[in-house]
């Protein structure tokens, strides 16, 4: 064989074979602890956010509002999973955070926060409609986040390349929409005026 | 730099044969690369565009790709269906806004056959919330009179000829030779939809009612023996569905769509699932992206194999050219210029061979685009190249750049040791 092809041509084959079997491991980050959103360096904070102010996803959910409301006091350790009891507490957790409701203070605020895609809408241009939920897997594996911590986002100029739980910095202003129906929830929108790849808190 | 291009260019003509077999290999792996890149574009396009304005899809328990597979593009089976009280019962929950029924099975000469509500047409839409129409004729009603009355695909229509008041019996399953069909009920075109460049143009469109009624004198799959019940006394029978394939959801918020997916895998009386479309599809491109890789992996590889064509091919010809080089430095050139020739070289045999290939690509989906469309119902897109495809031309041309850096080099070297005095 030609030594050139020894010394250039398989190199480079090898090279192209580890990149593939080398792709990287993603680490998900967990929008609902701070850290993720808040680890910026002030300055940079603001340089990034201009307009938009960093909103943390518990912010969303009215100062009053307890995300595990009224069984603290019974012992659900103590519960099987299969268990009715816990069935049942488990039913009652779930109609409170489907009725959670928004904080009405955050209607109108232009905000940036980061978190989970969920695609909706697509459309030829790329997508158009996602949820913003904070953490990842859900509606998947794990229980559907309360309905204060789902903003349904609409882009104005369509993004290629966004993928069912891809992590997203989104800024826009946020919209609190009274639903209809008799439970009284109310849900975010937004119109995002951005939307870039999240890359860690160091942002 | 122009003097350079015409004495490479003139050069290169001399040996025109062997380096234009190498443009040639260059240009079918480029052929490879970009046809491989259009059709996978292409297809994920497709299969985006196929469905909007649905929340969430409704069927029995199975992988949420299979579900989305089988009720919006009519691939593969289903494992189950659900029963009709189960859909109303969803149909009940407050965070929902409509259902839309759907019952799959039965084919029309390869054609797969859906037996849906006439809301079907008001709700179902596919790009980004485009509507569906009619091309000509009307919607079926899902009344008794207009029980066999049927609503076609573009495609459909196309394929076989079919005309408003066209007279069509269905198969049952799948088809084909040996067969059966449900002759002794036929049903009559009323309606052919434009076309959407979705799965709805290769599909024909009957009544959830007619649905059971050419089911009637039917158990287990088979036509039961000996009873036959004729097309018009099958309208006295109750055709209500007892049970479909699956459903489409919209709903009041989409913020309840996490909700509402929960209420549907816990109903207690019956193991349902609920997908989210777009959430489905990403799925499906996670499962077909390992094998995405790997095409791609081979396509590149392939291209490598052209490209050390092109180094040996160059390599092999520099002994040959070794007067050539030593009358050019004899005239004044440097070992730099040599370098810078043979360079120019390497990087036309591939950027002629890229613009092959591009023009192959080019004339391939303009001239097979067609035929897959009504095979497949995937449109491949004839016009510009994408960004990716631009992204693909600009690296196989940047490889013969650094493929022909190596001869290059040798002849830099070679022109710098014995460039005045051969040995001959």
């Amino acid at each position: 064989m030609n030594p050139l092809v020894i010394r250039f041509v398989l190199p480079a084959v090898g090279v192209v074979v580890a990149l593939i079997v080398l792709t990287p491991m993603h680490v998900r980050p967990d929008f609902t602890t701070d850290k993720s959103i808040t680890q910026l360096a002030p300055a940079v904070a603001t340089a990034a956010s201009g307009a938009y102010r960093l909103t943390l996803w518990r912010e969303l959910a009215p100062p009053a509002w307890k995300s595990t409301p009224p069984f603290r006091s019974e012992d659900v350790s103590k519960l099987d999973d299969a268990d009715p009891r816990a069935q049942a507490l488990l039913a009652r957790m779930r109609s409170a955070w489907d009725a959670a409701p928004a904080n009405a203070a955050l209607n109108g605020a232009a905000i940036r926060t980061a978190g989970y895609v969920v695609p909706i809408e697509e459309s030829r241009e790329g997508l158009r409609e996602f949820l913003l939920v904070p953490y990842y897997g859900a509606c998947i594996h794990i229980p559907p986040p309360p309905a204060n911590q789902i903003i349904d986002v609409s882009i104005s100029r369509p993004v290629k390349g966004l993928d069912a739980m891809d992590t997203v910095w989104v800024e826009g202003v946020l919209k609190v929409a009274r639903t209809t129906h008799d439970s009284g929830a109310s849900t975010y929108a937004m119109r995002a005026d951005d939307i870039e790849p999240y890359n860690g808190p160091s942002h | 730099m122009r003097t350079l291009l015409t004495i490479a260019w003139r050069s290169g003509w001399n040996r025109r044969a062997t380096l234009a077999l190498v443009a040639f290999s260059i240009g079918l792996s480029t052929f490879l690369l970009l046809g491989f890149e259009r059709v996978r574009a292409d297809i994920r396009e497709s299969f985006s565009q196929s469905v909007s304005g649905t929340d969430l899809i409704v069927g029995a328990r199975t992988g949420g790709v299979q579900l989305m597979l089988y009720s919006i593009f009519h691939l593969g089976g289903a494992t189950n269906n659900i029963r009709m009280d189960s859909v109303r019962a969803i149909e009940q929950n407050r965070n929902v806004a409509w259902v839309v029924p759907l019952s799959l099975g039965d084919s029309h000469h390869g054609f797969p056959v859906l037996a849906t509500t006439p809301e079907f047409f008001t709700r179902f839409q596919y790009g980004y919330r485009q509507r569906l129409a009619l091309a000509s004729g009307r919607l079926f009603h899902g009344s008794l009179d207009g029980l066999y009355d049927t609503v076609i695909g573009a495609e459909v229509a196309d394929a076989l000829g079919y005309r408003l008041g066209q007279h069509i019996t269905l198969s049952h399953g799948a088809g084909g030779p040996g067969g059966i069909e449900h002759a002794d009920k036929p049903f009559t075109v009323v309606g052919i939809l434009q076309r959407t460049g979705t799965p709805v143009d290769r599909t024909v469109h009957i009544s959830l009612e007619a649905m059971e009624a050419i089911h009637l004198d039917w158990a287990g799959g088979a036509p039961m023996p000996g009873v036959s019940i004729p097309a018009a006394m099958a309208r006295k029978f109750d055709l209500a569905p007892k049970q479909v394939t699956a459903a489409l959801v919209g709903l009041k918020s989409r913020a309840a769509v996490f909700g509402v997916q929960r209420f549907v895998a816990d109903y207690p009386q019956e193991a349902l699932m609920a997908v989210l479309p777009g959430v489905a599809l990403d799925q499906l491109w996670d499962v077909v992206g390992v094998g995405e890789k790997a095409l791609l992996a081979l396509s590149a590889l392939v291209a490598v194999v052209s490209f050390a064509g092109l180094i040996a091919v160059i390599l092999a010809g520099l002994n040959e050219r070794r007067r050539e080089l030593a009358v050019l430095r004899a005239v004044g050139a440097g070992p730099r210029q040599v370098l810078l020739l043979l360079l120019v070289e390497g990087t036309l045999v591939a950027a002629l061979g890229v613009v092959f290939g591009a023009v192959l690509v080019a004339v391939s989906t303009f001239g097979l685009g067609p035929w897959i469309q009504s095979h497949y119902g995937i449109v491949l897109d004839a016009s510009a190249p994408s960004a990716a495809e631009w992204q693909l031309v600009a690296e196989i041309v940047a490889a013969g750049v650094i493929a022909s850096l190596i001869p290059a080099w040798r002849a830099y070297r070679l022109s710098l040791v014995d460039g005045l005095s051969p040995k001959v």
